[in-house]
C-alpha cells in the first residue's frame, strides 16, 4: 500500500497526478477462505480490517453484490454521535465515537470526520423532559452532551429560527459537541484499502445466493454469481437484505426493511455550521463540505426493496426544514434517493452468532448505523474471530427477543439517526 | 362562528389576517363557513341495513363515499357500516328520534356530532384547484361528480369533502379544533384567484 | 406515493392509509402455553420478504376499514387487495413480473 503523504501529493502533484495507482486489487474468488464477509459496506470491510489487523485472519474475503459502499453506506446523511440513553448503547457508539477521532490516522485515508456538533431540537416539554434525561444519563456514562436553551442553540446555529411564534417552537436543545458527519464514500474506500493491503480479498459484482449447510447443521460455504466459495465461517452484514440472506439458512429474523430518503440542495457558500436534528418534526439537515445542504427524511411505512420512497415523506421533510430555516424556502434541491434500512423491534442492532454454526450476523443498524461503523466492525471481527462476542456487543444478540433483555432505544428517543 | 373558543388558536398569523368579506358573485372562487347544522355519525352494521333503506327522511341504502338527500336533510355514507347525517340545527331531537324510530330492533349507535364539526364551503369555477393543494383525491368530473362524499385529508387536518352541486360547489366538514387551519389552509391556497372570502 | 386500492373506496393515495405490517399473523390462543421461542417468533420475528408479501393496511382517513394486500416489495406494485377473513390469494412468485 502507497502512503499518502504530503511527501508523495508534491511527488505527484509534478507529476500531473498521473501516479496514482488502483487503492485495491480486484481479484478472482479463490476457492476458499477461513471467513467470508457478505456485504461491501462500511460495516462488512471494517469487519474485514479488524479481522486482517487484530486477528491475524488475513485468508479472508468481503463479497458485495454491486459496488463497495453503494448500499447505505453510500447513501447515508453520515451524522455521527454517541448520546444514545442506555449504557449498552451509550458504550457501543462511544467505542464507535473514540475510534472516529483517530480514523484518518489509523487508516492514512482522509475520512473528513468533522466533529462540528450535533444539536438536537425539542419542541415540546415531552421532547425537553426525554433530551434531559438523555444529558444525565450520558454523563453518567462519560457521553459528551449538554443542554441549550433556544437562545444558546441560535448563537449555536445562527440559521435556526428560535421564534416563538413557529408552529412546533424550539424549546431547547441537546448538543453533543464532539459528534459531527464524515464523508460516506471514504469511509468504505479507506477501509477497503487498508484491508485489501492487508492480503483481504474484495470482491465486487459477487451476490451470494445461497448458504451451504453441512450435515452437522454447520456452514460449508455460499453459493454466489461467481461460483460456490468454501468457508466455515461467515459474517453476513448486508443491512436492508439481511432477512433475504439469512433465509438461505433457514434463520428468521425479527427485522423489517423500510426505504429510507435522503436529499440534497444545490451547493451553496458556508452557511449551517454543525448538524441539527429534529425528531419531533422530522428533518436533519447539516452542509456538505461542497456546500449541499444534506438533508434527511423519513421512512415510508411499509416494506419494501425499492430503494426510492413516497415523495410525501420528503416534501413533508422540506415543511419543517423551511420552517425552522426560513432562508431556505427558496433554495433547490437537486437530487433524492432512497436507502433499506433494516430494523428490529426495539431500533437496537443485532451482533453476535445465530443458531447456525459458523454464522454470524451483525445487522438491525436501521436508520443510524453509519456512525457505528468502526465500532461495529471492530467489535464484530471480535466476534467472528473468537466465536464469542465481544464484551461490548454481548447484550446485542439476536436471543434477547426471545429473553426480553430489550434494548429500548425507539420507546427511550424516537432515535433516529 | 369560526373563532369559538373551541377553535385552535394558531399562533403564526397567515398572510390574511381578518377574513376577506367581498361578496363577489362572478369570483372564481367563494369560501364560506356554513351556518350551524344537526350532525349525526350512525354506525349500523350492512347486514342491518335489510328494512331500514331509509330513515329521518334519508336514504342510508347507497354507495360508499356517496350522499344522498338535499340541503336540508342528507345521509352521506363513509364505509360499509358508516354514515353522516346532517340537517338543520334545531331539527336535532326530531332527527334523532326518527332514526330510532326507524333502526329499532337493531344494533346500531347514534352520536350527535352536531359540535364537534364545521362546515365551509369551497364554490366556484377554480374550487377543485384550491381544493387540490392540500387534498391528494382525484378531483376531475369523472372521478368525483356531484353526489360523491367521502373522508379524506387537507393538509393535515382529517376533513369529509362532499361535492354538492355542478358550480361546482364542495363542502369541507372538519373537526372544530382544526377549522381555522383548514380554513386558512384554503385561504392561503385561493390567493392566486382572488377569492371571495366570507 | 402509492396508489392503494381500498376493497370499499377504490384507488385512493396511500397518506390516507396506515400500513399494519405482515398480514396473517394469528394471534396464539393461548399464549401462557407458548415457549420463550414461539412467543418471540409471534411478536418479533417477520417474513420482510422481498418479492409477493401479504400485509395489512388500514384506510384510516377514510372509511377507516382494515384490509390486506398483496405487493411486490421488490417493485411495490400492489397485486391484490383483499378483505379481512378472506384467504390469502393464490399467486406464486415470479407471476407478477409481467
Ligand atoms: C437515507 C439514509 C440516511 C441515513 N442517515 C444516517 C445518519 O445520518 N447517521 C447514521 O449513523 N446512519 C444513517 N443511516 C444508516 C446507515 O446508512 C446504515 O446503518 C449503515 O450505513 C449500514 O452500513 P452497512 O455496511 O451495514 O450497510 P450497507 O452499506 O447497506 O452495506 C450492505 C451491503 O450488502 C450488500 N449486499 C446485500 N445483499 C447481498 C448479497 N446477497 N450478496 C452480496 N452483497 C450483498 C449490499 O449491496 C450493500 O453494499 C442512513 C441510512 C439511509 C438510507
Ligand atoms: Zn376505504
Amino acid at each position: 500500500m502507497r502512503r499518502f503523504s504530503l511527501l508523495t501529493l508534491l511527488k505527484e502533484a509534478t507529476n500531473a497526478h498521473q501516479g496514482w495507482g488502483r487503492q485495491w486489487r480486484a481479484p478472482e474468488p479463490k476457492v476458499g477462505y477461513d471467513a467470508v464477509i457478505v456485504g461491501g459496506g462500511g460495516h462488512g470491510l471494517a469487519t474485514a480490517y479488524y479481522l486482517a489487523k487484530e486477528h491475524g485472519m488475513r485468508n479472508i474475503a468481503v463479497l458485495e453484490k454491486g459496488w463497495i459502499g453503494g448500499g447505505n453506506t453510500g447513501r447515508n446523511t453520515t451524522i455521527i454521535r454517541s448520546n444514545y440513553l442506555y449504557d449498552e448503547s451509550a458504550a457501543i457508539y462511544e467505542h464507535a465515537l473514540k475510534l472516529w477521532e483517530g480514523l484518518s490516522q489509523e487508516l492514512n485515508y482522509n475520512v473528513m470526520y468533522s466533529a462540528r456538533g450535533v444539536m438536537m431540537l425539542a419542541h415540546n416539554v415531552h421532547d425537553v423532559q426525554s433530551f434531559k434525561r438523555h444529558v444525565y444519563a450520558n454523563r453518567l456514562n462519560g457521553v459528551d452532551n449538554e443542554w441549550l436553551t433556544p437562545e444558546e442553540a441560535k448563537e449555536f446555529c445562527p440559521p435556526l429560527n428560535i421564534s416563538k411564534r413557529l408552529r412546533y417552537p424550539v424549546m431547547g436543545a441537546a448538543l453533543q459537541r464532539r459528534g459531527g458527519t464524515a464523508r460516506h464514500d471514504a469511509v468504505a474506500w479507506g477501509y477497503a484499502r487498508g484491508a485489501d493491503a492487508m492480503g483481504v480479498d474484495i470482491i465486487q459484482n459477487c451476490e451470494v445466493t445461497g448458504i451451504r449447510r453441512g450435515l452437522s447443521g454447520a456452514v460449508e460455504g455460499v453459493e454466489t454469481t461467481r461460483g460456490f466459495i468454501r468457508t466455515p465461517r461467515i459474517g453476513v452484514v448486508a443491512a436492508g437484505h439481511t432477512s433475504v440472506i439469512m433465509e438461505k439458512a433457514g434463520v428468521r429474523m425479527p427485522l423489517e426493511s423500510f426505504p429510507l430518503q435522503a436529499l440534497v440542495s444545490e451547493p451553496v457558500k458556508p452557511v449551517f455550521p454543525c448538524v441539527v436534528m429534529s425528531n419531533a418534526v422530522h428533518a436533519y439537515i447539516s452542509q456538505s463540505d461542497k456546500g449541499e445542504l444534506v438533508i434527511g427524511a423519513g421512512t415510508d411505512q411499509y416494506v419494501s426493496y425499492s430503494q426510492q420512497g413516497g415523495i410525501h415523506i420528503a416534501t413533508h421533510t422540506l415543511d419543517a426544514i423551511c420552517e425552522l430555516f426560513p432562508q431556505f424556502t427558496r433554495m433547490r434541491m437537486l437530487r433524492n434517493w432512497g436507502g433499506i434500512v433494516d430494523v428490529t423491534p426495539d431500533r437496537s442492532p443485532i451482533i453476535g452468532k445465530t443458531p447456525v454454526q459458523g454464522l454470524f450476523v451483525n445487522c438491525g443498524w436501521g436508520t443510524g448505523g453509519f456512525k457505528a461503523t468502526p465500532g461495529s466492525g471492530h467489535v464484530f471481527a471480535h466476534t467472528i474471530a473468537k466465536g464469542e462476542p465481544h464484551p461490548i456487543a454481548a447484550p446485542f444478540t439476536m436471543d434477547r427477543f426471545r429473553t426480553g433483555r430489550l434494548i429500548d432505544e425507539a420507546a427511550a428517543a424516537a432515535v433516529a439517526h | 362562528m369560526l373563532k369559538t373558543s373551541h377553535a385552535a388558536h394558531r399562533d403564526l398569523s397567515l398572510p390574511i389576517e381578518q377574513p376577506v368579506t367581498r361578496p363577489d358573485t362572478k369570483a372564481q372562487v367563494v369560501i364560506r363557513p356554513l351556518p350551524a347544522q344537526a350532525r349525526f355519525s350512525l354506525r349500523l352494521n350492512e347486514a342491518d341495513l335489510e328494512g331500514a333503506q331509509t330513515a329521518a327522511g334519508v336514504t342510508l341504502d347507497i354507495p360508499i363515499n356517496t350522499r344522498s338527500g338535499s340541503a336540508e336533510r342528507s345521509s352521506i355514507r363513509l364505509g360499509p357500516n358508516e354514515w353522516l347525517l346532517t340537517g338543520p340545527y334545531d331539527d336535532a331531537e326530531v332527527i334523532a328520534s326518527q332514526i330510532d324510530a326507524a333502526l329499532s330492533g337493531r344494533f346500531y349507535t347514534l352520536v350527535d356530532v352536531s359540535h364537534r364539526n364545521v362546515g365551509i364551503t369551497v364554490s366556484g369555477r377554480r374550487a377543485a384547484e384550491v381544493l387540490n393543494s392540500g387534498c391528494p383525491l382525484d378531483l376531475a368530473e369523472a372521478a368525483f361528480p356531484t353526489g360523491m362524499a367521502t373522508r379524506t385529508l387537507m393538509g393535515k387536518a382529517e376533513i369529509v369533502l362532499m361535492r354538492l352541486d355542478d358550480t361546482p360547489t364542495y363542502q369541507v366538514e372538519c373537526w372544530r379544533s382544526f377549522s381555522t387551519y383548514v380554513r386558512d389552509y384554503l385561504i392561503e391556497a385561493a390567493r392566486e384567484f382572488e377569492p371571495s372570502i366570507a | 406515493m402509492l396508489l392503494v386500492t381500498c376493497p370499499y373506496c377504490g384507488p385512493r393515495p396511500e397518506i390516507e392509509f396506515r400500513c399494519g405490517g405482515e398480514a396473517h399473523i394469528a394471534r396464539p390462543a393461548e399464549p401462557s402455553k407458548l415457549s420463550d421461542k414461539e412467543w418471540a417468533e409471534f411478536l418479533f420475528v417477520r417474513t420482510n420478504a422481498k418479492g409477493v408479501f401479504a400485509e395489512r393496511w388500514n384506510h384510516a382517513h377514510g372509511c377507516q376499514r382494515w384490509f390486506n394486500a398483496l405487493r411486490d416489495t421488490a417493485s411495490d406494485r400492489f397485486i391484490q387487495t383483499y378483505k379481512v377473513g378472506e384467504k390469502r390469494p393464490d399467486r406464486t412468485p415470479g407471476q407478477e413480473r409481467l
